[in-house]
C-alpha cells in the first residue's frame, strides 16, 4: 500500500467527516433550542387563519388521496369552521402545504403552507384561490380548473391537496354535518 | 494589527460591492427586491451567514486539505443557512412562509463561497469576519436600494405604506424591469464611485508633490 498517497486521502475523509459531525452537532442542539410543535402550530394557525378557537384535532392521522393527503382536520369549537391541513404532490420544489377552511359546506378560505416553490406568489397575484371560494365542496370540481401559466407545477400541487380535501369531506364529513 | 489592511477591508462592501460592482448574487437580487422589507430580511439573512462561514473558514483553514476545501465550506455554509431556518422558522414564521424558498437557496449564493474561497481561506479570523460583516452590509444596502425603486414604482409604496396619489404600473413588478432597475443602480453606482476614486487622486496628486518640483496653479486645478 502507499502511504504517501493513503494519509492525504485519509486526512481529506477524516476532515470532512469531522466538520460534517460539528455541523451535525450543532444543528442537533439549534432543533433542540427552535423546535416547533407540528400540532400546536397547526392549532395556532388554524386560530390565526379563521379567527375561531380550535382545542382538539378531530383527526391527527389523515388520509391519502392520490397525489394529496389531508394531514390534520380539526372543527372549531362553535363548530361553524371546518379546517384542513393537507398537501399535495407534484410541485416544482416538492410538496406544497395548504391549509383551506371550510364553512357552510363551501370554501371559505385557502391560504399556502409550507412548500419550497418559487411561484408560489403568483398564484395570488393571478386570484388562483378565489376561483374556489364559496363553491359548495359536493360540486366543487378542483382537476378542471385552469392552472396558472408560469407557475404550472405549483398550480397543480395546490389543485392535488385541495382535491384531497374534497375528497376526504364528502366521504367522510359531508353527509355527517349541517356545518 | 495592519490599519490600512483593516480600512481596505471594511471599506470592501463599497469599493467591491458583491452587487454592484463584482456582480454576484443576481438570483436573490432580482427574486427578493419585490419589496423593501423582503430584500432587507435577505440581505441580513445573507449578511449572518457570510460573517459565520468566514469565521469558521478562517479559523479552520490551516486543517482542511486543499482537495476538499469546497466541500467543507460547502457543509460549513449550509450549517448556518439550516439555523437560520430554523430560527426563522420558530421567530418568524410569516417572514419565512413568504422567503423560505430563497432562504434555502443561500447555500448556493456565489457571494458566500466567493467569499471563503478567496478572503476567509487565506485571512485571519479578525480580518474574515470583518470582510463578512462589510460584504453582507454592502449586499443588503444594494438590495435595499433595488427595492425601495421597484416598490416604489411597482405598487407606488415605501416600506408597505401606500403614497397616496401614485399611480401603480402593472407589469413593472415583474422580473424583466427588476433587471432594468439593477442594470441603472450599477452604472449609476460605478459612475459615482469611479468619479470618486478619480477626484481621491487628484486630491493626492495636489497635496503631495514631488520632491523638487512645485506644482502650478494650472496643474492643481486640473
Amino acid at each position: 500500500m502507499n502511504k504517501a498517497k493513503v494519509i492525504p486521502m485519509l486526512k481529506c475523509v477524516l476532515v470532512l467527516a469531522a466538520i460534517a459531525l460539528c455541523s451535525g452537532l450543532l444543528l442537533g442542539v439549534f432543533n433542540i433550542l427552535t423546535y416547533v410543535d407540528p400540532l400546536q402550530s397547526t392549532y395556532e394557525r388554524f386560530a390565526e387563519d379563521t379567527g375561531a378557537s380550535f382545542s382538539k384535532m378531530a383527526d391527527e392521522e389523515g388520509a391519502e388521496y392520490g397525489n394529496g393527503s389531508v394531514l390534520y382536520y380539526a372543527v372549531s369549537d362553535d363548530g361553524t369552521v371546518h379546517a384542513f391541513l393537507a398537501e399535495g404532490g407534484g410541485g416544482f420544489g416538492g410538496k406544497v402545504q395548504l391549509y383551506v377552511y371550510v364553512k357552510d359546506g363551501a370554501v371559505d378560505k385557502i391560504v399556502a403552507g409550507d412548500n419550497s416553490e418559487t411561484y408560489m406568489s403568483k398564484l395570488e397575484e393571478a386570484k388562483f384561490y378565489d376561483s374556489f371560494l364559496g363553491v359548495p365542496l359536493s360540486s366543487l370540481d378542483v382537476q378542471g380548473t385552469d392552472v396558472v401559466s408560469g407557475a404550472t407545477k405549483s398550480s397543480k400541487a395546490v389543485k392535488n391537496a385541495l382535491n384531497a380535501v374534497v375528497q376526504y369531506y364528502n366521504g367522510k364529513i359531508g353527509g355527517q354535518s349541517n356545518g | 494589527m495592519d490599519k490600512a489592511k483593516l480600512r481596505e477591508t471594511l471599506l470592501g462592501g463599497v469599493r467591491s460591492n458583491p452587487t454592484f460592482v463584482l456582480v454576484l448574487g443576481t438570483c436573490p437580487t432580482i427574486a427578493m427586491t419585490g419589496s423593501l422589507f423582503s430584500a432587507f430580511a435577505m440581505g441580513i439573512a445573507t449578511t449572518f451567514v457570510l460573517i459565520f462561514s468566514n469565521l469558521f473558514v478562517s479559523l479552520l483553514r490551516g486543517l482542511i486539505p486543499d482537495k476538499v476545501r469546497i466541500p467543507c465550506y460547502i457543509v460549513i455554509i449550509s450549517t448556518f443557512v439550516i439555523i437560520v431556518q430554523m430560527v426563522m422558522k420558530k421567530y418568524l414564521p410569516d417572514l419565512y412562509s413568504t422567503m423560505q424558498a430563497f432562504i434555502a437557496l443561500i447555500v448556493v449564493n456565489c457571494i458566500i463561497l466567493a467569499r471563503a474561497e478567496s478572503f476567509a481561506s487565506c485571512n485571519k479570523p479578525l480580518y474574515s469576519v470583518l470582510d463578512g460583516v462589510s460584504m453582507g452590509l454592502g449586499f443588503t444596502a444594494a438590495l435595499c436600494v433595488i427595492g425601495i425603486v421597484r416598490e416604489f414604482f411597482a405598487g407606488g409604496a415605501f416600506a408597505g405604506m401606500s403614497i397616496p396619489g401614485f399611480p401603480v404600473m402593472e407589469g413593472v413588478g415583474a422580473s424583466a424591469f427588476g433587471f432594468i432597475v439593477f442594470g441603472c443602480m450599477m452604472a449609476l453606482f460605478n459612475f459615482l464611485i469611479a468619479k470618486a476614486e478619480a477626484r481621491k487622486a487628484r486630491m493626492k496628486n495636489a497635496t503631495l508633490p514631488l520632491a523638487g518640483h512645485e506644482p502650478q496653479a494650472a496643474e492643481v486645478s486640473k
